[in-house]
């Protein structure tokens, strides 16, 4: 069956979310481009398996996703576990005055586990719901919700915010700098 | 860890919005998280994505004419 222009049409207007979760997850710009081809390419193969009228974009996703760990498999890379995996150590210097540097949360970000990295930028992002994050990354949806959880706890470590109303330069807590790792 | 433990209590499925909130609009991560990806949406997208669309269009409808 011959791809409809419609569908060409809804893979273009895809094409910059696919981008900024492809940048998420690679954290590199050339790398996500590829895995933004790749997933094309993958979605136009296979247009006869995506149902209409279901979610084009979670679709998309879950391949752009199936790529990227397919990738580093075969780049010998292991794919991160998130237990027992220390990134708070390294603190970036406090926000100053209750701002916070958007560079310095990038850098923060890259510091997450895959896993908690995907799972925060679906959900806190993406706009995508917790059994749609569930689906895109085949796990259970307690599973997505324990990973934004741990991810966010640990860019407020990673950036010494201590919580999330009334940020300020009051409610920057010292006690990150003191308390023992996990 | 205490100012943790408030949100991470799993709430039931259906009720998205409450456990979104987290992460919502009162919340600095939640607001550079959304920064941070919309100004990746709004990266300009390299030509190279509509051409290969072009091409495999292209090829599929000189297949179809075998």
């Amino acid at each position: 069956m011959a791809v409809s222009s419609g569908f060409k049409d809804d893979l273009l207007k895809a094409i910059p979310s696919l981008r900024a979760f492809a940048v998420s997850l690679s954290q590199n710009v050339d790398k996500a481009d590829d895995l933004v081809q790749e997933t094309l390419v993958k979605a136009w193969d296979k247009h006869e398996s995506f149902q209409p009228g279901t979610n084009l974009k979670a679709w998309l996703f879950t391949i752009l996703r199936n790529e990227f760990y397919s990738q580093m498999r075969k780049r010998g890379r292991e794919v991160q576990d998130s237990d027992g995996l220390m990134t708070a150590r390294l603190a970036v210097h406090p926000a100053q005055h209750g701002q916070l540097d958007l560079g310095d949360f990038r850098d923060a970000l890259e510091r997450l586990p895959e896993d908690q990295r995907e799972a925060i930028i679906l959900i806190g992002a993406s706009g995508f719901s917790y059994e749609e994050a569930a689906e895109i990354c085949g796990c259970a949806i307690g599973t997505i919700k324990s990973r934004v959880s741990r991810a966010r706890s640990r860019l407020q470590e990673i950036l010494q915010i201590s919580g999330d109303e009334d940020f300020g330069p009051d409610a920057i807590s010292t006690q990150v700098m003191t308390s023992p790792v996990d | 860890m205490k100012t943790l433990s408030k949100n991470t209590t799993a709430g039931a499925p259906g009720r998205q919005g409450r456990m979104a909130d987290p992460l919502g609009a009162n919340s600095e991560i939640g607001r550079k998280l959304k920064q941070y990806y919309d100004d990746l949406v709004h990266d300009e997208v390299p030509d190279r994505f509509a051409q290969l669309l072009s091409q495999l269009e292209q090829a599929e409808a000189a297949q179809d004419k075998d």
